[in-house]
């Protein structure tokens, strides 16, 4: 176990997060694949903590989690929100907004 | 002969994988929920081997018992329409998604097997000492140097409270929209609210309430 | 108890959202409270403490809070900033929650966190604070975009704010773990240190992800996916605060970042450095968001446009940070003040502009007006050639100074791209007044009505009374930008 192997298991954690944003419509995929990301930010400065010595990575990554704690919160009310306007949980992020 | 840690390693790091692969291609949230649950689980056996027992700790109990629960609850809550069969973007969408996590991907490898890195970075990680990452240490480092961030985080959970409670509680009437947007809400599918539990269980919750009435 | 002083802007906002908050569950009738009023009282408390601090010689010594907090004059004159948007758009919710029916305290209440968060993102000087600041300040936001919540037009704007505001704050985030896996730090003049003497290319990689995460943050092109329909689905108060405080607050973390974490020369030279991405940004921006602004068919639509084009001028200024940091980055911060109050004052007036169901949408509800209700039409075409950049108006000397920093760091090509853009510009903001002046409604179409409210007629009268003064005498306002944007000298 090295810290090489551990930043590219964070990377590729990344992008199969990247993927899922941009390649899904539905909000709860979407809301999962940026904890996906998250996850892999957190993982990166647990082993350049390690790797680094000194509890600052560490003390990052559980800020790094209140804060994903928080926006879950506000992204699930969001996502509920939508549903009861809609009747739909699907949302399109790139086009122009339906009028 | 292959040592226990790379073993361990990998074992955790492929169920991230396949956690990671099952919450972007699975079409039912709730495969993608327990996706991000297994993804979870694996990241805090990581953090272990990488002497950070508190936070793996901490991932359990929030990540698995906070997160992936509301995840749950709201997929519930959402029902049918959490797991609607048309969800995948155009090919268009999807290539672009593709195409640049492949770079992002490719750029990560680049940078890891980087001369400048390399040489810069022995990778076999130090050895540290046996107090690192536990509550001791953390919790010194948390409440003694970290103190300010620490009172900066109850702004942050306060706004997040305040806000879900704004945006989700009660109902409101269309009083407040404009002309064009009432149209909208008209043409919008009938009230899902008064559609009652619209869940994945809602025949046996109105089968329940029709046997209790 | 200096620490206290030092801290008074940003402990007096936080215990404003705290008595709000209070005041509002506990009260026993909904809306029977002034709250407009009393967040008003609060930031116009901090921003007192601010002015004051900011006119002593020595500021209050607060070196135990660094590095996650630096309590300098930049922070100091984001801080007044902030509280003045954020006041204005208070004011400006105490007119329209009432008029439109939805009025609820945690309007405030949030308008107070999403302030405090502001304020200190633009005084953090660590990756840590940063963050939390940023997102107190997004998730304030996110909730008042949605405040409308029968709206599925607003469910659909925050919606798609929220992703791509978490999307960004995800890049950012990554970008600062590499960052601090490169330097060892995570408090920006650590980095900052480290970055100046070894460039690798995990630096590189931590630095572009970083200012990909500011650039959708202050929704730079072709990061600005979010911004019109956000913009468009919010209650127009949360617009205003959205387009104001937030923006604001973005460029706060976008200098913190480039003047300190990637200050040193060998970053801010032309070759190999930050400046021609965002150079880049600053032109696309520009020139994109003017096109698009000048097709809108709805004002509202169309000011958020125009606040993005106006990110692209303020980045010119940041463009021009490469030679002289401290008149460019003086240039910004003058830029942002003079648009803050030009940009309230713009969508105060639509607001006033319309009433309860009669609400000023698209040009046609507009025309006419000029006749009808020419106090409200005076003060729309006042906010808006200030927008276009007109004399004798704040935004003339917003984008005067902020041109005449990319001459002198030689940057004509830029600043010549910025005079044609506001050229544009202008077009669409003068279409508005036309409208005003020399339309009249078809016969039978809703027009709309304005509304009269104490509230909303004063954040028009504050905006007014700021924008004509920056725009005649700016010199005592240039100095205070000035003695913000040197970094590191108290």
């Amino acid at each position: 176990m090295s810290l090489a192997s551990c930043l590219l298991l964070a990377a590729a954690l990344f992008c199969v997060g990247l993927y899922g944003l941009l390649a899904r419509r539905q909000i709860v995929a979407i809301l999962l694949s940026i904890e996906l990301m998250a996850n892999a930010a957190n993982l990166v400065f647990v082993a350049f903590g390690h790797y680094r010595g000194g509890a600052l990575g560490q003390v990052f990554a559980v800020f790094s989690i209140a804060l994903t704690v928080a926006e879950v919160a506000v992204g699930l009310a969001l996502a509920m929100l939508l549903y009861r306007r809609h009747g739909d949980s699907r949302v399109e992020l790139a086009s122009e907004m339906k009028r | 002969m292959v040592a226990l840690g790379t073993i361990y390693f990998w074992v955790c790091a492929l169920t991230a994988v396949a956690g990671a692969l099952s919450v972007v291609v699975s079409k039912n949230p709730i495969r993608g929920a327990m996706g991000l649950l297994l993804l979870i689980l694996s990241v805090a056996g990581l953090f272990l081997a990488l002497h950070a027992q508190f936070l793996a700790a901490i991932q359990l109990i929030v990540y698995a018992g906070a997160i992936v629960v509301l995840f749950l609850f709201v997929i519930m809550l959402l029902g049918p329409a959490a797991s609607t069969p048309n969800d995948r973007r155009g090919l268009f969408a999807r290539a672009f998604g593709g195409g640049l996590a492949a770079l992002c991907g490719a750029a990560a490898i680049a940078l890891v097997a980087s001369a400048g890195l390399a040489a810069k970075h022995p990778f076999p990680l130090a050895d540290v000492d046996p107090s690192f990452g536990g509550v001791d240490a953390f919790g010194s480092a948390l409440f003694a140097d970290a103190l300010v961030p620490f009172e900066v985080s109850g702004a942050l959970l306060m706004v997040a409270v305040v806000g879900a409670l704004a945006v989700a509680r009660g109902r409101q009437g269309v009083a407040s929209l404009t002309r064009s947007e009432r149209e909208v809400a008209r043409a919008a599918t009938p009230e899902p609210d008064t559609a009652g539990g619209a869940g994945v269980y809602s025949h046996e919750i109105h089968a329940h309430e029709e046997h209790s009435s | 108890m200096n620490i206290a002083l030092a801290l008074s802007p940003l402990l007096v906002v936080a215990l404003g959202a705290l008595l709000l908050m209070l005041a509002e569950a506990f009260s026993p009738r909904q809306g029977g409270l002034a709250l407009g009023a009393a967040t008003v009282l609060f930031v116009g408390a901090a921003v007192a403490g601010g002015v004051w601090m900011y006119g002593i010689e020595r500021l209050p010594e607060a070196a135990s809070l660094a590095p996650w907090l630096l309590l300098d004059r930049f922070g100091l004159f984001f801080d007044m900033l902030l509280c003045l948007g954020g006041g204005l758009a208070a004011l400006l919710a105490g007119g329209y929650l009432v008029e439109h029916g939805i009025e609820r305290g945690e309007f405030y209440v949030l308008i107070l966190f999403a302030t405090l968060g502001a304020m200190i993102l633009a005084s953090s000087g660590d990756a840590v604070t940063l963050f939390l600041g940023l997102e107190t300040m997004s998730l304030g936001a996110y909730a008042m975009t949605a405040f409308r919540r029968a709206s599925p037009r607003a469910a659909e704007g925050a919606l798609k704010y929220f992703l791509l505001g978490s999307f960004a704050a995800a890049i950012l985030i990554y970008g600062f773990a590499l960052l601090y896996g490169a330097t060892g730090h995570t408090d920006l003049a650590g980095i900052g240190a480290t970055a100046a003497t070894a460039r690798t290319p995990l630096l590189v990689v931590g630095a572009v992800l970083v200012i990909v995460g500011v650039a959708f943050k202050v929704s730079a092109v072709p990061f600005h996916a979010w911004t019109p329909d956000a913009y468009e689905g919010a209650p127009t108060p949360a617009t205003t605060f959205m387009a104001v405080a937030v923006k604001a607050g973005a460029f706060a973390l976008l200098l913190r970042v480039l003047l300190i974490a990637l200050g040193d020369a060998s970053w801010t030279s032309w070759a190999a450095g930050w400046p021609p991405v965002v150079a880049t940004l600053a032109v696309l921006t520009m020139t994109v968001a003017n096109l698009i602004a000048g097709r809108q068919e709805s004002v509202k639509r169309m000011l958020a446009y125009s606040s993005i084009a106006h990110a692209g001028y303020a980045l010119v200024g940041v463009t021009a940070l490469m030679r002289d940091p401290t008149q460019a980055g003086a240039s910004v911060l003058f830029y942002l003040l003079s648009y803050t109050v030009s940009t309230a004052g713009a969508f105060g007036a639509l607001i006033l502009c319309g009433s309860h169901g009669r609400e000023a949408v698209s040009y046609e509800d507009l025309s006419g007006l000029g006749r009808r209700h020419p106090a409200a039409a005076l003060a729309f075409s006042l906010f808006l050639l200030s927008l276009a950049g007109i004399p004798p108006t704040a935004g003339f000397f917003g984008k005067w100074f902020v041109f005449k920093a990319a001459i002198d760091g030689g940057l004509y090509w830029l600043a010549i791209l910025g005079f044609v853009n506001s050229v544009i510009g202008a077009y669409y903001y003068l279409r508005v007044m036309v409208y005003m002046y020399m339309r009249e409604p078809a016969a039978g179409a809703p027009v709309a009505l304005p509304m009269r409210s104490g509230y909303v007629t004063a954040a028009l009268l504050v905006s007014a009374l700021f924008v004509l003064a920056l725009g005649l005498v700016p010199t005592r306002a240039i100095e205070v930008a000035v003695r913000a944007a040197t970094l590191g000298a108290g």
